[in-house]
């Protein structure tokens, strides 16, 4: 057990390292004073005077194994190379746009054999390909509105999101509140588990509705709380998925995606109901110990009408290692949740209505540990470095990476 | 819970004045200055994680997931 865990003993171990080790008295840091402070604070960002703003490019990595805990039936063996653009820029002291471009190059275990049947895009990986578009408008200085308009699309799937918000600060900008209202309708080619494609293609809609509450709270802290509806209508399943329907009176099968795996019984598409609504509370809140160390504990509950319900706790310790220079973020997140109501890892004999084996729809528990590295170059060029390692119960252990550079002018 | 809001409430009332914020400005005090990796993590939940989505992230919709 404790050599299974160790990527989340080693974390653990070194974030008190890092807390005994780096205290602030490693460096002399003093305290900025106000005009320090507006200096600072202006420098990164440029405030929001025209002609200025920020570019990040990231690439990141997501791997997954599967030891068979999970769904018995399918090796769900998976990695993801993602490099991602994010730019903003002011137009005008009042009018700003921001955009995100990602590609996606994502290689399976079931997309390697899926490519056998002949049916499939033909390629040994999955591509994936998004855009967004956004721009604010200041209205006053306490005032904000916007907009954003987002596409993706892979082989078999595309997506057009449209979204806006108003944003309004209160108090002294002490409190700022924020709504979001987001669309997205999308278009599934329906690709089954076998290869076939007979069915044509459907659609699913998204609305989803969030409010949003930044929260200063005292010179040292800060917070922010949300909640969230969101309700869909169409096809949500996931196309190519299956179920396993074992009866020890019908042959004997292989459901080919995992070849060790041999049962007596047939597959049957996976189905699922045509709407879900989903709502969630979340809220994190940090607070500066001193000015080389701070604390942010984070939380978020959710239900949905699918039988989902599930609980996220997420701790984190931020220190600078070397004065404005380097800083190191260490990250905890524990998350669990329960599973659908019509999610089993076997049926046996009938064929339910609804019936899913996605191992993501089951109850499971996921422990994940992260650290992250921040070199700053200047007040305007940063390069981040991330590690993550997550341990699940169902045997979809994860591991994440990134590396990324960001540059305001 | 609505105890612990009436309490930020009662904080956020009294006010914390402009030249008090200066700790807020500090690097290590930003809500997610990291764009890329907020699009990253929002996308992994969302793809393996049944209730789609992390801290602070609408759920659904929109997901070329993998």
């Amino acid at each position: 057990m404790l050599l299974k865990s160790w990527p989340v003993t080693f974390a653990l171990v070194l974030l008190a390292s890092l807390t005994v080790l780096v205290p602030g008295s490693l460096f002399a840091w003093q305290e900025k004073n106000a005009e320090e402070v507006l200096e600072s604070s202006q420098s990164p960002d440029f405030s929001s005077e025209a002609g200025h703003g920020s570019v990040s490019f990231g690439l990141n990595y997501y791997g997954n194994g599967d030891n068979g805990d999970g769904n018995p039936f399918l090796d769900e063996t998976l990695t993801d190379l993602e490099p991602v653009i994010i730019f903003d820029y002011n137009v005008t002291d009042r009018f700003s746009i921001n955009g995100t471009l990602s590609y996606d190059y994502v290689s399976s275990a079931s997309i390697e054999r899926l490519e056998n049947l002949g049916h499939q895009s033909g390629a040994t990986g999955d591509f994936y390909y998004g855009a967004s578009l956004g721009g604010t408008y200041k209205l006053n200085p306490d005032l904000r509105i916007g907009g954003n308009l987002s596409f993706s699309t892979e082989y078999d799937y595309n997506s057009i999101g449209l979204g806006g918000f108003v944003a309004r600060d209160l108090n002294n900008k002490n409190t700022t509140l924020k709504l979001n209202v987001n669309a997205f309708q999308d278009s599934i080619d329906i690709i089954r588990w076998n290869g076939i494609q007979n069915e044509g293609t459907d659609d699913r809609t998204t609305l989803s509705l969030t409010g949003n509450w930044y929260q200063i709270i005292t010179p040292s802290t800060h917070s922010e709380f949300g909640i969230s509806a969101t309700h869909q209508t169409g096809f949500l399943e996931t196309a190519y998925n299956f179920a396993v329907i074992e009866d020890p009176d019908e042959d004997m099968i292989s459901t080919q995606w995992r070849l060790d795996q041999y049962v007596n019984g047939h597959i049957e598409q996976e189905e699922l109901p045509d709407t879900r609504t989903r709502g969630s509370i979340f809220g994190r809140v940090r607070t500066s110990l001193s000015p080389a160390t701070s604390v942010e504990l984070g939380g978020r509950l959710y239900a949905d009408s699918w039988g989902i319900s599930s609980v996220t706790i997420e701790p984190r310790l931020y220190q600078w290692l070397i004065e404005d220079k380097l800083s190191a973020r260490l990250r905890y997140r524990f998350y669990t949740q329960t599973a659908a109501d019509d999610y089993s890892d076997h049926f046996n004999l009938v064929t339910p209505e609804f019936r899913t084996q996605d191992s993501d729809l089951g109850d499971f528990n996921a422990n994940g540990a992260g650290l992250k590295f921040s070199w700053y170059f200047s007040k305007s060029l940063r390069f981040d470095l991330s590690g993550d390692y997550i341990q699940r119960s169902d045997g979809i252990d994860q591991v994440l990476g990134a590396v990324g550079f960001n540059w305001s002018f | 819970m609505l105890l612990f809001v009436a309490a930020l409430g009662s904080f956020g009332c009294r006010g914390v004045e402009y030249h008090q914020k200066q700790r807020f400005s500090n690097a290590i005090m930003l809500f997610d200055p990291d764009g890329s990796e907020v699009h990253f993590l929002q996308k992994t939940y969302y793809s393996r994680e049944g209730s789609a989505g992390g801290i602070g992230s609408t759920a659904g919709g929109g997901c070329g997931c993998y």
